[in-house]
């Protein structure tokens, strides 16, 4: 390895990240010195991950600089970052499966003096590579033949790799388990040693007080404040994190009637949902709080019948359900708003309207036919009573702000008729507008007995809108709450320290 | 300059069919012999069986799908026409359906093994092209079956209310095929499942089913193909449809069907059956040899594509070029196109001619 020389400081001098309808990252300045571990927290939505992908040359900043060695850079792609000694782990995996171990972790500069790969050089990086994890794998297996626990380290060994002067980590330890964690702070301690810069981004406030030598504080694509790691403790990080400047946008107006609308009874799906049961009564708000990875949208793609149940029951108004497709689902009322709009709800290629009836094509058709005159008038409607943009009318849902577009998803199940509404991270990188209607609706939808399970990770809202609050830990839900029993910073608390216990 | 810019991201129609127009005023003006009676008369017979099987691929590329089968299945519904009328002495209508329910029945193995079997349609189809031009090489031994039955040329070459009838079962097939992309909900679950196969899934459209569906509706129009190409010329050839299917995906392709699904229309596919055709039929009025003919409709099919692919940067492209030249000092006109992610910018350009595609 190379001697301990602290490399340059890397400086983020006023950055500011526009995404359409959104301003991700407003005047942000943070100094990253070699040598330090420096964390970066917030809620989620305040900024943190844009802000490694700057760093980290996939999303160039709009305005400000970036200063590494007293130099201005731009790093306009990942492998002018990579080039500048940037690396980034995150918990979305980067590996090529068919390929070997070496292979990967080489992936983009494979040793090959005059143009032909050393492979004995390619291997023995790899065979570092890990075995500062401490790890010893055969680098010669293709990466589709090992664990995804040992395609994690694969990952990790793939970023420590080769002279880095900055490595960022967006939430490694939400992919591994409580010994990968300790191993990989171990490393990362030795690199810092070794004086590389280390920003370090994660949701476990413990594991990062532990391992951190600063700590800056991000809300709402904010720099809240900078600080030494010994200065302070979770339950100030925490509050710093949540501010005290946020204004009210939802009035709780409780629901009356409990009639029982859902249950879920010791519900297990292949896809990490572990015996989980609840129930959720008519015009009732049920709020799953829990960090990223416990199980919530696993949760919920199980009561959608996007997964498959394999153990446990799902009841409706007293009816047991079987659902085996969200088909299934959709026939009984249930309407399921996902986390990723883009990928999993919006139809780019429609307009508003082909997007809203999508999924009762059949209340605007006479027999087998459409009848798009019907179809707009509907579609106007809704647009008009839920503020969406009325270009959406005629242009495709594209151009719309995602404020818009997740309006949009609401009109779709809304038109529908769905009397079980599950909301999974619906005001997730919207603006405030937007939010405003959002929980305004959730509160008409139910008044007129709609139930809802609503996910969100901005806890605030999650407790202020929930009749209920359930806390979700290992694919099931642990304990729980009534409205106004538990204080943000309880839930924080619970959601994230209880997985900590769990995992020791 | 703007306008410009704005209808090479434009329509689904009038791009295609001015372009259309073009090619055919330059073929009308370098040669007398086209507008003839007697040649545009050649041309509807020529561009019927390539429109009808045009149908089939649109539907499929609309799912986001590809049927590489299409000639080799006309190939085979043509010998087993023929050995069904001539050596079994079946009646033709009833000879006429058998070969159709074998097409769909074939597009359904097709449809079946690409959705619900997971095998990549473009490798399945790629097999099944093989497979159903060797069966129809055994069947006949590799010698075409001749002289099979006098009125079976009716079919081609008769008349309706003075019309050849190629001509009317063009209008009739798109007419109907046009009516159900736009108002049957069969129709819309294709657009959808083309544009987001997650989405559809998630609003319950059963994703395997619709693309089935448009493999099988393919698989039959392709055995219709079959039988007008047997019809043709009275005879049942393993030969038949050798290209067919690079020309029926060049016509959706050309006509602006996107190959990554959820936009196109088949009116926008007929226009670019018709420019294949004409430019075919200009070369062969202007004495081109054919080994140049297929040069041609190559060429002709990557231009296309690349128009399709490059489109928000042949905007861009326009856009600079006016902000550099005419419109100096005027306001930036940026497209919506110009996101902040590269790799998004083909929905965008998909998404603003679905506006004149699927506006309901």
């Amino acid at each position: 390895m190379t001697t301990s020389t602290v490399h340059a400081p890397w400086e983020l001098r006023d950055i500011s990240k526009y995404f359409p309808g959104v301003r991700a990252l407003r005047g942000v300045s943070l100094s990253l010195r070699g040598g330090r571990i420096h964390a970066l927290l917030g809620q989620n939505g305040s900024g943190k991950t844009t802000l490694a992908k700057c760093l980290a040359g996939v999303h160039p900043p709009d305005d400000g600089e970036l200063v590494h060695g007293g130099e201005v850079v731009h790093l306009r792609s990942p492998a002018a970052a990579a080039e500048r000694g940037v690396a980034i782990f995150h918990q979305e995996f980067s590996l090529v499966p068919p390929l070997s171990v070496a292979e990967n972790i080489c992936l983009g500069r494979m040793p090959s003096p005059r143009g032909v790969v050393d492979w004995e050089g390619a291997r023995r990086q790899a065979r570092d590579a890990l075995s500062r994890l401490g790890v010893s794998l055969d680098v010669t297996r293709p990466v589709s033949s090992l664990s995804v626990a040992e395609q994690q380290l694969v990952e990790i060994a793939k970023a420590l790799s080769g002279e880095k002067t900055l490595l960022i980590l967006d939430e490694p330890a939400a992919a591994l388990g409580p010994v990968e964690t300790e191993r990989l702070h171990d490393v990362i301690r030795a690199l810092r040693s070794e004086g590389t810069a280390i920003l370090y981004i994660s949701h476990r406030l413990d594991d990062v007080l532990d391992v951190a030598d600063d700590i800056s504080i991000l809300k709402d694509g904010r720099l809240v404040r900078t600080i030494e790691a010994g200065d302070t403790s979770v339950r100030e990080v925490i509050r710093m994190m949540i501010g005290s400047d946020i204004e009210k946008h939802f009035e709780h107006h409780p629901s009356g009637a409990r009639d029982e609308r859902l249950r879920v009874e010791e519900v297990w799906t292949d896809a990490g949902v572990k015996g989980t049961s609840f129930t959720v009564a008519r015009g009732e708000v049920l709020g799953l709080g829990g960090v990223i990875g416990s199980g919530r949208t696993e949760i919920a793609r199980a009561l959608f019948g996007a997964d498959r149940i394999t153990r446990g029951t799902l009841w409706i108004d007293g009816r047991e359900l079987r659902l085996r497709s969200p088909r299934d689902a959709i026939a009984e009322g249930i309407a399921l708003i996902p986390e990723d709009r883009k990928t999993d709800a919006l139809f780019f290629n429609f307009p508003a309207p082909a997007n809203i009836t999508v999924a009762n094509l059949d209340a605007v058709s006479s027999g087998p036919f459409l009848s798009l005159t019907r179809e707009r008038d509907q579609a106007r409607r809704l647009i008009g009573e839920l503020k969406i943009d009325a270009r959406a009318l005629e242009q495709t849902v594209r151009f719309l702000s995602g404020g818009n577009q997740q309006k949009v998803i609401l009109a779709r199940w809304l038109f529908s008729d769905a009397k079980v509404l599950i909301l999974d991270e619906p005001t997730q990188g919207i603006d405030i507008s937007s939010k405003a209607d959002i929980y305004r609706l959730i509160d008409e939808l139910t008044a007129r007995g709609v139930s809802v399970v609503l996910i969100s990770s901005d806890y605030r809202e999650l407790l202020e809108i929930s009749d209920r609050i359930a806390v979700v830990q290992g694919g099931r839900v642990n304990h729980i709450a009534s409205h106004g029993e538990l204080s943000e910073h309880e839930l924080i608390e619970m959601a994230a320290v209880d997985i900590a216990s769990e995992a020791s | 300059m703007k306008n410009v810019a704005r209808s090479v991201a434009g329509s689904a129609v009038t791009g295609p069919l001015i372009v259309m127009l073009l090619v055919a005023s330059v073929v009308a003006l370098t040669t007398d012999r086209f507008l003839v009676s007697q040649n545009l008369t050649n041309v509807s017979l020529q561009v019927a069986v390539v429109a009808i099987v045009a149908i089939g691929a649109t539907m499929v590329i609309l799912t986001a799908q590809i049927d590489l089968s299409s000639g080799s299945l006309a190939a085979l519904s043509s010998v087993l026409l023929a050995g069904l009328i001539k050596k079994a002495g079946v009646d033709e209508p009833i000879a006429f359906l058998l070969i159709i329910g074998m097409g769909a029945g074939l597009g359904f193995v097709n449809g079946f093994f690409s959705s619900y079997g997971r095998i990549p349609s473009f490798i399945f189809t790629l097999g099944t092209l093989a497979i159903f031009r060797g069966l129809s090489f055994l069947y006949t031994g590799g010698t075409p079956i001749f002289s099979i039955s006098p009125q079976l040329t009716q079919v081609f070459y008769g008349k309706f209310l003075g019309l050849p009838l190629p001509l009317i079962y063009v209008v009739v097939l798109y007419a109907l095929a046009w009516a159900y992309l736009r108002y049957a909900r069969g129709g819309r679950h294709m657009y959808a499942v083309g544009g987001n196969p997650s989405a559809a899934r998630l609003s319950g459209i059963g994703v395997n089913r619709v693309r089935t569906k448009a493999f099988v509706l393919a698989g039959a129009l392709s055995a219709l193909g079959g039988i007008l190409l047997t019809a043709r010329l009275n005879s049942g050839s393993p030969n038949y449809g050798q290209g067919l299917e690079l020309m029926a995906i060049a016509s959706a392709v050309i006509g602006g069907t996107s190959l990554l699904g959820g936009v196109g229309s088949v009116v926008a596919t007929l226009i670019g059956a018709l420019m294949i055709v004409i430019v075919q039929n200009a070369l062969n009025l202007h004495a081109v040899a054919s080994a140049w003919q297929q040069i041609a409709l190559g060429t002709i099919i990557g231009v296309a594509v690349g128009i399709d692919m490059w489109r928000s940067e042949l905007a861009k492209g326009a856009q600079w070029l006016w902000k550099r030249t005419l419109g100096r000092g005027r306001e930036d006109v940026g497209g919506a196109a110009s996101g902040e992610d590269s790799d998004r910018a083909p929905t965008a350009e998909r998404s603003q001619r679905i506006d004149e595609t699927v506006k309901p």
